[in-house]
This record gives structure tokens, C-alpha cells and sequence, in this order.
């Protein structure tokens, strides 16, 4: 090691220029991170591959700048120095060095990082004079050069600059590295990748903008980071997170405090920042820090609702009480997010700016500013979805500045909508990668999958002593969960088997599968389709435990006492199982109501065998049910709540039709498996915590607040119903009584409420949560984790790991691998958390979409389906809040429109006010919007009850299944009929094969996801979303 | 801004050291040919001037003076341009004081003071740059002193500080690191034995990284004892031949 000093010029803390002489060693010996390396260097980690035509080595400026171009998958062999990594540590801000460093760690990614500052032949110091760019890149150059020998020219070595004297400069020596422009390099190498070139050209141009702007002032400067940090230690300003109101962007958002900073009292409650002006340039989700506005100044916020969302409109005497107001002084972390915009049409392009290249687009999201554009497609562009990113918000600019990154497609089309659906909520589910599919284990006619002999060996058989047998809904694919029931020899006990798909044992730890397991976290159900978390193979075959093949499993087998049903042992482990009987939820109900059903399995055995094997299966289905009775009178008493669930379901043959609709309510047996699924996640989270004690993922339900509540309350009083609140238990008991026998929609309607005043359940790690924590509220359990569905969700695969890591731990008293520390543990769990709820509202939100497209087209005045029944479940000052129990819908009406007018009743022209709920009818139509998603509009239409109420002879065929279905054959047939326009034949399989992918979940994941009370996240939604449209979707 | 990043994912601390690295050390004995024992000591860029007065009679009031051992008398000061902002007080203030009973403790441990009763022995030691370490440099320098004035010890004393940063130990922190946040751990060994002479920590870590920790800087402190044990025999060396002529 030779040393070596380097100088710096920093700001001491008190903000003076300080000059500070810091050593630096360099060394011969840096790894190059290259497996064509000669110079036997110490690899470790990740190494480019040897197999691609050149690398790159991309200069200072381009990795400040182009990051989002080296992000392509595509562009490989790069080598990023490390002056330019250190370069974006301390000029760019959190969020971009992450993004580096994500890069640089993701295996998917050919890229590495070389430690160039730190090799002795690389590094340079600094010459007197020399500006910090001009050093940069010669450091970088230097860097390449040296890369290239190494390599001993094996490989082309490409240096790409945006400097246009240093490509002048090092391209005149002859030094074997090509100095390029990135414009040039991407020509010459990728000209088919057409996304980068337009990614590139966005940027360019945007920067280029920047340099030219205007100095005349918008917004006030933001204070220096110091300032905010003393300030905020002094209580001066409060720090926050902003959340922008989705009804009054322009105006309306607020401040949630972050700890317990403020020991002011009177500030207990959220700050509201007025107007555009006091916002300054922060944008939905960034970390903020406000100041407190005097108090004369404070304002109340609007209780009104409001037709046009986003749009400023003179607010009246509609407000309520001044709250503590706010400005923002500064931002200490910016969030920004890919946000999906619409270019607005041409006509208004050119009445909007003199220039047209510079564009106003409107995001999606209604709490997002406009967003200004440098391009010149904007012709191209009209109409069209396509996903932005912001660059800056200069305070001399009204609107922040961003680039195009892709085009989604047009507005309006069911495929740019999803796709805006996914981008919006930040899920990134791109096909299997080949070199992921390369992974997986290979299952053909000709090449059949064969179990392996050595793992046969070490695993438990269960294939001939245990009758095993699943239930699912009808055509499901992946089958995650077998049960097992049988008497021991003796009659004095009872052996309950759950058996898990063993995923684990095909997704290994660190291989690419599992990172894009990860990374997914859970698979994306959406209204007519799906997105897999592993592979196909993987989902729907091997791991799948499927009839009559042999497959591995983890299992949970219980020995029970036969009399009283205690728990005497618990046995975990792997198995390996054949699974005799695949059956569904009708089929099992009917074999337990002792109705004469034929059982697939046993249609070609006869007589005695098969009546011998029928009383078998019987046998075994009546023991689970009677365990399962017992499992949940247990948890009853402990104050298991359940909550508001189910209508209808369609059931569909292989052309998409549906041919029967099963009863509302739901069976015994969906119940009965929902409960051996809940206990053996209860029995893992014992299992695990007990043996990793800070590490170990579990997940828990915090309790719900007490103001939360006050709505249901005030609703219930309303119908004469008390509700107690005040623990898990008073609360299941006081809405089991809330039963109005004139109206089964009150008691639905107070679950939801119910429903809706709880938080999420929450993936967490053992080690940061105080025991007391763990409760999960919902299911009244103390220990609880998600075992039981590792096909479909990341947290499965983890708690399987650590099992067996539990297990691998009291057989032989040590691990074999350290396992994921706690701070790994609760980040994975903080992302799997997001994942989730990115996933929830995706599939709200296209829930929301199929129900906009299907009344679309219907007439509201002469259609019968557009009129429906709806029940008022809350108040505000010019309008109501209502719930369509036929649709599942629920929507603001309005009494007053926009003109001032009043809704007037005639008739017998009583108008009584009375809270609570009561039923009229409403006409449903489309509210069109371009730029966002279409929302349904409810307009009263008569205070007395459309159909007299008798739900149950509400035409059934009226369910979002088929509003769904019916949505699907109009994209379908659009898009045949515009294939036989092209004069082709029309096409189906690919539409049928996407849309034979939305395979229903099983229902036991549904009813699972209600008594956890998985809901949405009730900081982010409108007050009083649907937490049942969720709910019922999940089936569809 | 990121902050700063103390240790790479490939390794690398910011210097380019590898977490067990020490920085570069130098050292000279006999500088000042007035003392009886003198020594200058950089670590990296830390540089420390030790000399030794002693053992002589108790200077002042008798009463301080031991009837079985010697006196250690340390001071430590800074010079004014140590630091990259002008310092304005060299000495005396609460940081140098604590500095000096730390130094005094240390080399009570070490020096052989049963030898030299009711007399004292004067440490002065000057931190000419800082750059983190000054404590375990001016351990480094005094003792490179002492044995220069030819003080029985009854080892070296090698002084070396270690951090914890993301589950790995560091070796010898350096200014930029012992600021970066994070904690220090300062630790004076005597080498041969093992025994520790001091060990110093006022910041918050966990039980279970103590033991690494710690393991880490006594072998830091092994590899600078063999440093030392360099210089002396090498000024020995140059002594001896000029002594021959």
C-alpha cells in the first residue's frame, strides 16, 4: 500500500469553508470485478460476464445524469467507477445513490463497481488548477485505460462522455479505448433499443431546458438543510410527511407529525397546509418541514364535497373549524415516483405555450401537480398515457419539470388503463427472464420431473399411512394447502396434518428466482388477470399439490387428544405427500350434508371399494369440521372478530361464461379450512419466535384507535344499537347483537364500518417490536405469521426458511448459514408490507375500472341496471355519502349541483333529517374524465326503495363477477374486430390464454384476508372507500 | 448530499484502507538531544511529539512524592494548528486534562515506577496534527520515549483504536471515521501478555459486538507493537555504529 494525501475542500459544521487534508492509500491489488480478468484477482461477488462484445465505462457526468439509461437491462459489461459512484453520493440526493446501489447489487444487472480511486496505477491526483470535472474524468479515462490492459485486450474497452473536449482530448492518444458520447454509443451499439434513445433524447432536453430558465420567482427558496435541522431541534419547525388531498389537490394537504417531536399539546392533530403558494414545490409523500402560520391565519378544512376533483373552486362558508396551518419551508427528502401522465390534445398543446415544446401534462393522480415537458413528439404523444419522471422544481417555475420515459398507449384502452394501474402503484412484474426460467426444474411429456432419491430418503413419507386431500375453489391451479385427519392406533388421539407446497426446496436462497420472488413480493391479483410471484412451472405444477402425484411438502401434523382436543405433540417438518383427492368447496359441502355427489377420483373404482374409500374421505371431512368447530369456538372466546364478507361468484366454463352462481352466503367448509390454515400459522409463529427470538417474521394486528370508532358508534346509536369498542371481544360481541331482523344490510353495513376503522396486519421482525406487540387483534391470537401460501406470497417462503432453519437448529444445535439479521429481516418485512398494499389498491383500482367500463355504454335514463338501491351511511354539508349493496359500490350524492341548485322532494314532500342509515334509490352513471380514471357518478333519483327491499331476490346475475366477465368479452370482441379489419383471421388464443390466467384464488385466502383485516390502508384512500369491493374482488 | 459511506460494499473504507488496515506508521526516537528521552510518531496523519523528563526528584511540594514508587506526571496538549480551524487553546481545557489522566494511567500500568521511589518522571506529549487516533498515537510516541530514556518497562505499550460499522470491526479510525458517526473504542495493550493497560469507550454498543470489538484492536495493537519494536532496534542500530567509531 502506498499513501498518499488528497485534498478537500468541505464546509465545517458552522458552515465556513474548511480546507482538510485527508490520506488516501492506494493499493496494486483491486478486484476488477471481470471473469476474463488474467491477473487472477480476487472476485468475490458479482463478475460481468465474459460473453458480451466490450464494456463500458461510463464518465462522471454520464452516471449524474443518465443514470435511468444505464438501468436497462439491456446494456451490459458496465464497469462503473468509482469516482463516479462517490461523484453521485455527494451531489445527488438519497434516493439516486440508492438507485446506484440497487443497481450495483442486483444480479439481474451486468454491472460492477471498480474501486478506482484506490488502485496505484489508476488514480491520478489532482493537478493545481485543474477543475473538479476536468479530474473526474480523467480519473475515469485513466481508469479505462488501465481496465483495457488489464484485461490484456481482450475485450474492447468503451468510455462514454457527455464532454465533448475530453473526447477530442483522449481519443487523439492511442491507448486502445474508445471515447465516445453517449448519443454516439448508443447509436452505434444499441440501435434497436428504441426506448433508450428516446429516454436519452427526454433528458437531454431537459436538461438543456434547465440551463435555460427564467429567474423571475414563484415560490420561496427552501432553507439551507442546517437551518431545518437546527430548526427542527428547536421546535421551531415541525418535520412531516405531506399527504396532498385527493379531492383538493390545489389547495388542501397535510402534515402528519413523525415521533413525538412537538410537546405541544394543542398540535395533536394533522397541520393543514393551504394553497399552492404554501405548499412550495413539495410534492404528494416527500418529507417536509413546516413552519406554524400565525394563528389568525389558520384555516378550517372544507367538509364539502366536490364534483370537480382537483380543479380550484371558490370555497364558501363550507368550513369547519380553523386547524393548526402551516407553510413549508423546506424539503428534507423527496419521494418522487415513474408517474403515468396524458398529454392533453394537440389543440390545446398550442394555446398553451408559444413554444411548443414545452408541454403541460396531467398526471393520473389527482394529487400530483401538472407536470411541465420538453418534447417534440408531443403530435406523436396526444391522447397517450405515458410514464414521467420529475427532475426538479425550480422556485421559478409554477409547474416542476420532468422527462418521458415510456408510452403506455392510448387513453382509455383496457390495456393502457392496467398498465396505468400497475405503474401507479409502483408494480414492476416484467416476464420471467430466461436466465430465471433456466433455473427451474424442467417438467415435460418427454422429460417428466422425477423426485430425487436422496431428498425421498430424508423426507417423512406420508404417501401411504396419511389420507391426504385438498379443498379449493373450483379450477384452481395452485393448490398451496393439503389437510390430513386421521384416528391413531389406540382411538385415544387424533393426528391433524396440514401440508404446505415446499417451495423452498425449488426457490434457494439468493438464486434469481428468488430475488424476483422478492422483489414481487406476493402475486398481483387484478380484475381479470393475475401476475405470478414464481414461475409458472413452479405455481402451477411442481410446486402445486396436485391429485394423485407425489409432490414435497412441509407439514404441521398435530396430535390431538381425541376427547377434549388439546394439543399433546406438534411435529414440523418435510414430507413428502400424495395428495388422494382434489376437491372443491361445493363438493365438499355436499359430501358432508350426506347428499349422493360423484367423486371424480373414484368414478372408475365399484362397489365395495368405493364405497369403502367414500366413507374414508366422509369420515375424514367430518373430523376436520369437528376440529375446526372446536379451533373456532376457541378463538371466539379469545375475541376473534369476524367481519363483513362475501356476495356472489360466478362460476365459469373454459369459454369465459358463466354457468352458475354459487349462494351468497358461504359454506361451513370454507370456514372449516380458513381454521386449520389459521392454526398452523399460529403454531409456526410459536415455533419460529421461540427458536429466533429477535428474528423471526412474524405478522400482527395493531388495535384500532378509539376515535376510529366514533362514526360506528354514531351509526348504531342511530338504529339503537350500542357498540363497544373498548377491546377486540366487546367489539365482536356488541356487532354480533347489532341485528336489525327487518334488514340484514344494517348488521353488513356496521362490519364494514367496523372493518374500516382498523389498520393493516403488518409483517414485522421479532426484534424490533416490544413483545407486547405481537397481539394480533383480529384473530385474537398472540403469535401469528403467514405460512400457509408460499406460492403466492414472498413472507411464506421466509417463515418456510426459517422453520426449517428452526428445526435445522434443535437437531444438530447450529445453523448451517446465519440467517438474516433483524434489520434485514424488518426492511424485507417493511417492503413485503408495501408490496402488499401497492397490490390491494391495484386491485381496487381496476376493480374500479371494470365497473366504469361497464356502465360505460349503458343508458342512465332508460338502462334498468343504472338504477339501484343505496343506503346513506354518513352526512356532509351538501351531500351524502351512500353504499349500493347490488353493486358493491359507494360514492358521494350530491343535493346541491354545481349551479347552486337544490334537490327538492315532492311527492309528499317530507323531508325528514334523521342520521343513521336509511335506503333510496340512485341512477349510476360515468363520469368521463381524459386525463384520470373515469369515476361513477350516483345521482338520487327518488328517497323511496327502487325494488322493495328484499336482498335476497336481487337479481343475482347483478354481480361484479360478471360486470367483470362482461367487460372482458367487450375487450375481446373489440379486439377481434379490429383484427378482421386488418383482413386476418381472428385470433383468440392469446386474449383467452391472458384472460384464462385470472384463475381464482382459493377461497380460503379470501376469508383469511377478511378476518386479518388486510384492508386498505385508510390513511391513503377517500374516507369510506370500499373496503368490501377489496374484499369480493378477491374471488372474481 | 448522501452521507458519507465508512465502509464500501466491496471492502473499502474511505481512505481505501480494508477494515483491518492500519494507516501508515513512522516513527523517530532521540529527537531532542536536551530531554532525556524524546520521540516523534506519525500515524497516518496524525503526528505526535513525546518527550520524557525523569526520573528525577519530586519537583514542588514534597507531599505529592510516594515513599515505594515514582510519580508519573503526564501532560497532553495540542498545538494550535493541529486542527483544520485554528485552535484557540492548546491545553488545559476539559478535553486535554481528561487526556492526561488517561496517558498517566496507561503508563502507571506499564512503567516499572517500584524502581524509582519517591522520584518522578515527566511525559510531555504534543499532538502536532490531528487526524483521529491521538490518543493511541501519543501512547505510541511516550513510549517510544520512555524507552529512549531508558525507563524499564515492563512491555511496550501500543495503543490502537477500532470502530464497529456494519458488523465489521475497523482498525485504527481515522479522523473522517471517528466523526462519521459510529463508535470508538480506544484500547492500550501490552502486547507480550495481553494485558490491557486501558480500554476507553463512551458510546453505545451492543454486548455481543464487545468481544470482536475488542479482538480486533489488540490485534491492531500486536501489529504496532512489532512497528515499534522496528524503530527502537533500528535507532539502537544507528547508536551502536556511531558509538563503535
Amino acid at each position: 500500500m502506498i499513501k498518499t494525501e488528497k485534498v478537500l475542500h468541505l464546509n465545517s459544521s458552522k458552515g465556513r469553508k474548511v480546507r482538510v487534508v485527508r490520506e488516501h492509500y492506494v493499493r496494486e491489488q483491486v478486484s476488477c470485478g471481470s471473469s476474463l480478468c488474467q491477473a487472477d484477482c480476487r472476485n468475490d461477488g458479482k463478475v460481468l460476464s465474459g460473453d458480451v462484445t466490450h464494456c463500458v465505462v461510463p464518465d462522471v457526468g454520464v452516471v449524474r445524469d443518465f443514470l435511468e439509461i444505464l438501468e436497462f437491462r439491456e446494456l451490459q459489461g458496465i464497469v462503473l467507477t468509482q469516482t463516479a459512484y462517490q461523484t453521485v453520493q455527494h451531489t445527488r440526493g438519497r434516493r439516486q445513490y440508492n438507485r446506484l446501489r440497487a443497481l450495483l447489487k442486483d444480479p439481474r444487472h451486468d454491472c460492477v463497481l471498480f474501486a478506482n480511486e484506490f488502485q496505484q496505477y489508476c488514480y491520478c491526483p489532482r493537478d493545481k488548477g485543474e477543475s473538479q470535472d476536468k479530474w473526474h474524468t480523467r480519473n475515469v479515462y485513466n481508469a479505462a485505460v488501465w481496465y483495457y490492459n488489464h484485461l490484456a485486450g481482450l475485450q474492447p474497452v468503451v468510455m462514454i462522455t457527455e464532454d465533448s473536449d475530453a473526447i477530442s482530448e483522449f481519443s487523439a492518444l492511442n491507448s486502445g479505448v474508445y471515447v465516445i458520447s453517449t448519443k454516439e454509443y448508443l447509436l452505434s451499439f444499441w440501435p434497436d433499443l428504441q426506448a433508450a434513445h428516446d429516454l436519452y433524447n427526454s433528458i437531454a432536453q431537459t436538461l438543456q431546458e434547465r440551463e435555460s430558465e427564467g429567474v423571475e420567482k414563484v415560490y420561496t427558496e427552501h432553507l439551507p438543510a442546517e437551518v431545518l435541522e437546527a430548526g427542527i431541534k428547536s421546535g421551531r419547525y415541525i418535520q412531516g410527511i405531506l399527504s396532498v388531498n385527493k379531492h383538493q389537490a390545489q389547495l388542501e394537504a397535510f402534515v402528519r407529525y413523525e415521533g413525538s417531536a412537538s410537546k405541544n399539546t394543542e398540535l395533536n392533530s394533522d397541520v393543514l397546509i393551504n394553497g399552492a403558494k404554501h405548499h412550495n414545490r413539495a410534492v404528494h409523500g416527500d418529507v417536509v418541514v413546516i413552519e406554524l402560520l400565525p394563528r389568525n391565519e389558520w384555516k378550517g378544512r372544507t367538509m364539502a364535497l366536490t364534483e370537480g376533483q382537483g380543479e380550484e373552486q371558490p370555497l364558501e362558508d363550507t368550513q369547519s373549524q380553523p386547524m393548526p396551518s402551516g407553510r413549508v419551508v423546506g424539503i428534507l427528502q423527496r419521494n418522487w415516483r415513474d408517474y403515468v401522465v396524458t398529454f392533453p390534445p394537440l389543440e390545446e398543446v398550442q394555446s398553451q405555450s408559444r413554444n411548443s415544446q414545452k408541454i403541460l401534462v396531467i398526471p393520473w393522480d389527482y394529487r400530483i401537480p401538472k407536470i411541465r415537458i420538453s418534447t417534440q413528439q408531443a403530435e406523436a404523444l396526444q391522447d397517450r398515457r405515458v410514464i414521467v419522471r420529475l427532475d426538479s422544481w425550480e422556485s421559478t417555475s409554477v409547474y416542476p419539470t420532468g422527462h418521458c420515459v415510456r408510452v403506455l398507449g392510448k387513453a382509455g384502452e383496457l390495456e393502457t388503463e392496467i398498465q396505468t394501474i400497475l405503474v401507479e402503484n409502483c408494480i414492476h412484474v416484467p416476464t420471467f427472464s430466461e436466465a430465471q426460467l433456466r433455473e427451474m426444474p424442467v417438467n415435460t411429456e418427454e422429460n417428466p420431473w422425477q423426485m430425487d432419491t436422496s431428498e425421498v430418503s430424508s423426507r417423512r413419507d406420508l404417501r401411504d399411512t396419511h389420507l391426504v386431500f385438498s379443498i379449493d375453489p373450483k379450477g384452481c391451479e395452485d393448490v398451496d394447502d393439503t389437510l390430513s385427519v386421521r384416528t391413531l392406533p389406540g382411538g385415544k388421539r387424533l393426528e391433524l396434518g396440514v401440508h404446505i407446497a415446499d417451495v423452498t426446496y425449488f426457490v434457494r436462497e439468493g438464486s434469481l428466482t428468488d430475488l424476483e420472488a422478492r422483489s414481487r413480493a406476493t402475486t398481483c391479483y387484478l380484475a381479470d388477470r393475475r401476475y405470478d410471484m414464481l414461475p409458472a412451472v413452479l405455481s402451477a405444477d411442481l410446486c402445486s399439490l396436485l391429485g394423485g402425484v407425489d409432490r414435497y411438502a412441509m407439514s404441521v401434523l398435530w396430535e390431538l387428544d381425541a376427547e377434549t382436543l388439546d394439543v399433546c405433540t406438534v411435529w414440523y417438518g418435510r414430507t413428502l405427500i400424495r395428495s388422494s383427492y382434489q376437491l372443491h368447496y361445493e363438493l365438499a359441502q355436499s359430501l358432508l350434508n350426506g347428499e349422493e355427489i360423484e367423486v371424480p377420483e373414484l368414478s372408475r373404482l365399484k362397489g365395495s371399494q368405493r364405497d369403502q374409500k367414500l366413507a374414508e374421505l366422509l369420515q375424514g371431512l367430518e373430523t376436520l369440521t369437528r376440529v375446526a368447530r372446536h379451533l373456532r369456538a376457541q378463538r371466539d372466546k379469545g375475541g376473534a372478530l369476524e367481519l363483513e364478507g362475501v356476495e356472489v361468484r360466478a362460476q365459469l366454463d373454459e369459454e369465459k361464461n358463466i354457468t352458475a352462481l354459487v349462494p351468497k352466503q358461504p359454506l361451513e367448509v370454507h370456514e372449516t379450512v380458513a381454521e386449520c390454515m389459521i392454526y398452523a400459522n399460529h403454531w409456526v409463529a410459536r415455533k419460529i419466535q421461540e427458536s429466533f427470538p429477535h428474528q423471526a417474521l412474524l405478522r400482527h394486528h395493531p388495535p384500532p384507535k378509539q376515535e376510529f370508532f366514533n362514526h360506528l358508534i354514531g351509526c348504531a346509536k342511530a338504529r339503537g344499537f350500542s357498540i363497544d369498542t373498548r377491546s377486540n371481544r366487546a367489539l365482536a360481541d356488541s356487532l354480533e347483537r347489532a341485528v336489525d331482523p327487518q334488514d340484514p344490510l344494517v348488521n353488513k353495513l356496521m362490519r364494514m364500518m367496523a372493518t374500516q376503522a382498523m389498520s393493516n396486519a403488518l409483517y414485522f421482525s421479532t426484534g424490533a417490536c416490544p413483545e407486547e406487540q405481537y397481539y394480533h387483534y383480529g384473530l385474537a391470537l398472540d403469535r401469528y405469521t403467514h405460512f400457509t401460501s408460499p406460492i403466492r406470497r414472498y413472507a411464506d417462503v421466509l417463515v418456510h426458511r426459517l422453520l426449517m432453519a428452526a428445526i435445522q437448529l434443535e437437531e444438530e444445535g447450529s445453523l448451517s448459514k446465519p440467517f438474516a439479521s433483524n434489520k434485514e429481516l424488518e426492511e424485507l418485512a417493511q417492503h413485503i408490507n408495501n408490496k402488499n398494499r401497492a397490490a390491494q389498491h391495484a386491485q381496487k383500482q381496476s376493480t374500479e375500472l371494470f365497473q366504469c367500463l361497464y356502465f360505460r355504454d349503458k343508458d342512465t335514463h332508460t338502462d334498468e341496471r343504472c338504477v339501484a338501491d343505496a343506503v346513506i351511511y354518513a352526512v356532509r354539508t351538501n351531500g351524502f355519502l351512500a353504499f349500493v349493496p347490488q353493486y358493491g359500490l359507494k360514492g358521494a350524492v350530491y343535493l346541491k349541483n354545481r349551479e347552486g341548485q337544490v334537490v327538492s322532494v315532492d311527492g309528499d314532500g317530507r323531508c325528514e333529517w334523521k342520521a343513521g342509515i336509511f335506503t333510496f334509490s340512485v341512477r349510476i352513471s360515468v363520469e368521463p374524465s381524459r386525463c384520470h380514471a373515469d369515476s361513477l357518478c350516483l345521482e338520487l333519483i327518488s328517497n323511496k326503495p327502487h325494488c322493495a327491499v328484499q336482498p335476497e331476490s336481487l337479481p343475482a346475475g347483478r354481480g361484479r363477477s360478471e360486470l367483470v366477465q362482461e367487460v372482458v368479452r367487450w375487450a375481446e370482441e373489440a379486439s377481434i374486430q379490429a383484427e378482421e379489419e386488418r383482413g386476418r383471421k381472428s385470433k383468440l388464443s392469446r386474449e383467452e390464454k391472458q384472460f384464462r390466467q385470472s384463475r381464482t384464488p382459493s377461497l380460503y385466502v379470501l376469508l383469511q384476508e377478511i378476518s386479518e383485516l388486510a384492508l386498505l390502508d385508510l390513511s391513503v384512500c377517500a374516507p369510506f372507500e370500499s373496503g368490501l369491493i377489496l374484499l369480493t374482488e378477491v374471488l372474481s | 448530499m448522501a452521507g458519507l459511506e465508512l465502509l464500501s460494499d466491496q471492502g473499502y473504507r474511505l481512505d481505501g484502507r480494508k477494515a483491518s488496515e492500519l494507516r501508515k506508521v513512522q516513527a523517530r526516537t532521540s529527537v531532542f538531544a536536551q530531554a532525556d528521552g524524546s520521540a516523534y510518531l506519525e500515524q497516518g496523519n496524525t503526528k505526535a511529539l513525546a518527550v520524557v523528563y525523569g526520573p528525577h526528584e519530586t519537583r514542588g511540594s514534597r507531599s505529592k512524592s510516594l515513599h515505594d514508587r515514582a510519580v508519573i506526571n503526564c501532560q497532553y496538549s495540542m498545538a494550535t494548528f493541529s486542527t483544520a480551524e485554528r485552535k484557540r487553546r492548546p491545553h488545559g481545557d476539559r478535553k486535554s486534562s481528561e487526556m492526561s489522566l488517561h496517558l498517566k494511567q496507561t503508563f502507571e500500568a506499564a512503567v516499572l515506577t517500584e524502581l524509582y521511589p519517591r522520584s518522578q518522571i515527566d511525559i510531555y506529549v504534543k499532538i502536532l496534527q490531528a487526524d483521529g487516533g491521538n490518543y493511541s498515537a501519543c501512547v505510541n510516541a511516550a513510549t517510544l520515549a520512555l524507552v529512549d530514556a531508558g525507563i524499564p518497562m515492563r512491555d511496550y505499550v501500543c495503543a490502537c483504536t477500532a470502530g464497529f460499522v456494519e458488523d465489521t470491526p475497523l482498525a485504527d479510525l481515522c479522523h473522517a471515521e471517528e466523526s462519521g458517526g459510529g463508535m470508538s473504542l480506544a484500547l492500550a495493550l501490552l502486547p507480550r501478555n495481553g494485558n490491557i493497560a486501558l480500554l476507553q469507550m463512551d458510546a453505545r454498543l451492543h454486548q455481543d459486538h464487545l468481544d470482536a470489538l475488542i479482538e480486533a484492536a489488540m490485534t491492531a495493537c500486536k501489529g504496532l507493537s512489532k512497528v515499534l519494536d522496528g524503530v527502537v532496534r533500528q535507532h539502537l542500530e544507528e547508536v551502536s555504529v556511531l558509538t563503535r567509531d
